[in-house]
């Protein structure tokens, strides 16, 4: 039986090897870098339709429905994220405008349609909740690797296992991360983050993947807090790669007036 | 507070807050039914019907302090709102209407909060025509070049902070080009504040010389002129700028004619302001030339002087969930050596500087559900002060109970925050997003 088993696992072990038995990477920089390009950067723009699922402990259940458009101004350097609102009720309407920048702090912008006010929201602590998920705002749009200390623990048949700690300890929540990248993809596939007592209280695992436009893409993922119990689904479905977005769009002219024909579906 | 004034608000208030009760049963795997649901398209050209939604909201709110002629309810109303919109292949179209069945008036009043085409005429011109909330400006709940309509009875008696702003019927027209961009909007019709005039509130007669809610409540005849609004803006490296005009009038009835009822007296406003990312927060500066066209001397009693007003603001996120904001604002009454001497009662007119502090801390907590806010405005000139702290809990997607005071108090009855010391109450608002 024992035998057996053995074999099974060796087995099981070669089928799951990356596919052209490439020699794994071992330069732990490369692997961030690429890691921090297939998750955030995927084409020169992209636009995908989103939505979560919020439950808190109390297994209370909230919904939000987005369409996101983002621009690379340049591969691993700074973006432009725009997320428009399309539920629940009381948030349509509600625009969210990012400019993230590697050399300073990113700038914030929200739109309220009910007073049309274009509210400027101060840089501070981009580890805080998404619009009441369990995502963070770094989360949705990418935490800068240089922030980090990184060192890979350990490389498996499917993974990197690569461990993180904070250069600044004071500005995180996590005293480290373990991230499992895939060999292949290079997205990261689980996240755990330690406390200060190294217990696990927050985990990101990656429920679906899907090659879109030649670009494996994330599109299901769940975000649990490991201790109280609450968590955030999230998917997203209509993405498309290098559709073309103009500069110009992530400005204060489309928070107030929504640039409708690239947020439909196979706009322009 | 007798309880026949407010059984409808409070029935609504106990309609809308026990469905909740009759929650969903829990299912083993919480995410099932969302993965099931289909995807619809929020930005279909063809959604097939226009979407419905809204909410449907109670609210209760009372002073402390009895008052002749008023009542100790400030607030007290059922509200349905109901909103939509159209997306054509050329235009849109924004719809939100609301009833409100107000105890304190005894009003049932049907209003339209929005009903406006927006459009792009050409490829850099954005308009938006009809009725429509128009904001500008840097400040934190101080508007120095925002001279659209406010209404400050709904702030003050505890309303959401969204009906702090009036609709305008305005066209909108946006021209942007590299070097700056253009905002223009016409108002055809002069859009005057609601501002206090004896309904709900009691504030300083100056005739009177005391504190009193006037009988019959009336408010000032509004003249049929046009007003127009500009202002020019440019967005650098994450620093914007902007320049602001406006012509028009001022947006209270701070003058009187010759038969001694208050009038709307002509005003021009020049200004400028700044916003920019500074140290671990965002600093913004502000300033505005008030001139008041009808008393350019600054020596008619009957009109208001010009003003210099000006801004200094920052906030910070102090920790996780914690944000802090703080502004430092003042006006300066540029003839006052002549108001005074032109003055029938020089000792209830203002000092040449009115300077106002405020802070602001909002406060975050289970996963954003909770929302706690404090808010002060405190002015060392008048030596009055406005305290707003309130509490929001949003249950989930529907329901949002929510809670709050607005205190007021100086050391003088004449002053701007100190005439409301009658007015301090306490609000409860229970709302259903559908």
């Amino acid at each position: 039986m024992k035998r057996i088993s053995l074999f099974t696992l060796a087995a099981v072990g070669l089928l799951s090897a990356p596919a052209w038995g490439a020699e794994p990477l071992t330069d732990v920089a490369e692997i961030v870098e690429r890691a921090n390009l297939a998750s955030y950067y995927a084409g020169d723009d992209g636009r995908s339709e989103a939505r979560m699922a919020i439950e808190d402990t109390q297994g209370r259940r909230q919904l939000r429905q987005f369409t996101i458009l983002r621009r690379n101004e340049s591969k691993g350097g700074d973006q432009d994220f725009m997320v428009f609102f399309s539920r629940p009720s009381d948030v349509r309407g509600t625009v969210f405008l990012v400019a993230k920048h590697m050399d300073r702090d990113d700038d914030r912008w929200l739109y309220l349609p009910g007073l049309d006010l274009v509210r400027r929201i101060s840089a501070g602590d981009k580890r805080t909740s998404f619009v009441g998920s369990h995502f963070f705002y770094e989360d949705v749009s990418g935490r800068n690797p240089a922030d980090d200390e990184h060192r890979l623990v350990e490389t498996t048949a499917e993974h990197y296992v690569l461990e993180s700690r904070p250069k600044n300890p004071g500005a995180v929540e996590f005293s480290r991360y373990v991230t499992r990248v895939d060999r292949e993809t290079f997205l990261p596939m689980k996240t755990e983050y330690y406390d200060d007592s190294d217990r696990v209280y927050r985990l990101m695992e990656v429920l679906g993947v899907e090659e879109i436009g030649g670009y494996p893409t994330v599109t299901s993922s769940r975000m649990s807090d490991a201790i109280s119990g609450g968590g955030t689904l999230m998917e997203f479905r209509y993405t498309e790669y290098d559709v073309g977005l103009p500069a110009d769009i992530f400005s204060e002219r489309y928070l107030r007036n929504p640039p409708i024909d690239w947020l439909r579906r196979g706009g322009e | 507070m007798p309880l026949a004034r407010c059984w409808l608000p409070l029935l609504g208030m106990l309609l809308i807050a026990v469905a909740p009760l009759a929650a969903r049963a829990a299912d083993d795997d919480p995410f099932a039914e969302f993965e099931q649901q289909e995807w619809e398209d929020p930005w279909a050209a063809d959604p097939g019907g226009l979407s419905w939604t809204g909410f449907a909201e109670g609210a209760l709110g009372a002073r402390w302090d009895s008052v002749d002629n008023l009542d100790r309810l400030t607030l007290g109303e059922v509200r349905l709102r109901a909103e939509t919109r159209y997306d054509g292949e050329a235009f849109s179209v924004d719809f939100k209407g609301e009833l409100n069945l107000d105890q304190v008036t005894d009003e049932i009043d049907a209003s339209l909060r929005e009903l406006a085409l927006t459009a792009r005429p050409a490829s850099n011109v954005d308009a938006k025509l009809g009725r429509q909330v128009l904001t500008w400006g840097t400040g934190d709940l101080l508007f120095l070049n925002d001279l659209f309509p406010k209404d400050f009875i709904s702030f003050f008696a505890g309303r959401d902070e969204d009906y702090l702003k009036r609709p305008s019927d305005a066209v909108r027209i946006s021209i942007f080009t590299a070097p700056v961009n253009l905002d223009i909007a016409w108002m055809p019709d002069f859009e005057p504040d609601d501002y206090l005039y004896g309904e709900r509130f009691a504030f300083w007669q100056p005739g009177a010389g005391k504190v009193a809610a006037p009988q019959p409540p009336r408010r000032a005849d509004e003249p049929s002129d046009d007003e127009l609004a500009l202002r020019l803006f440019r967005t650098v490296e994450g620093t914007e700028y902007a320049l602001y005009g406006y012509i028009g009038r001022w947006k209270q009835p701070l003058g009187v004619d010759e038969q001694g009822r208050p009038e709307f007296p002509r005003l021009h406003t020049w200004g400028a302001s700044i916003r920019k990312p500074l140290y671990k927060g965002l600093f913004n500066a502000e300033a505005a030339w008030y001139d008041s066209r009808d008393d350019s001397s600054g020596d008619d009693p009957a009109v208001p002087n010009s003003e210099l007003r000006l801004l200094l603001g920052y906030e910070q996120e102090l920790v996780r969930n914690l944000t802090a904001g703080t502004q430092l604002y003042a006006e300066r009454i540029q003839h006052h050596a002549r108001l005074m001497a032109n003055s029938p009662d020089p000792q209830a007119e203002r000092d040449q500087w009115r300077s106002v502090a405020t802070l602001r801390l909002t406060h975050r907590a289970l996963q954003d559900t909770l929302t706690s806010s404090f808010f002060i405005f405190i002015s060392p000139s008048d030596e009055d002060f406005y305290l707003r702290p309130s509490i929001a809990w949003r249950r989930d997607d529907q329901w949002l109970f929510s809670a709050g005071l607005n205190i007021y108090g100086g050391s003088e009855d004449y002053t701007f925050f100190g005439q409301l010391e009658d007015n301090s109450n306490a609000w409860l608002r229970v709302r259903y997003h559908y």
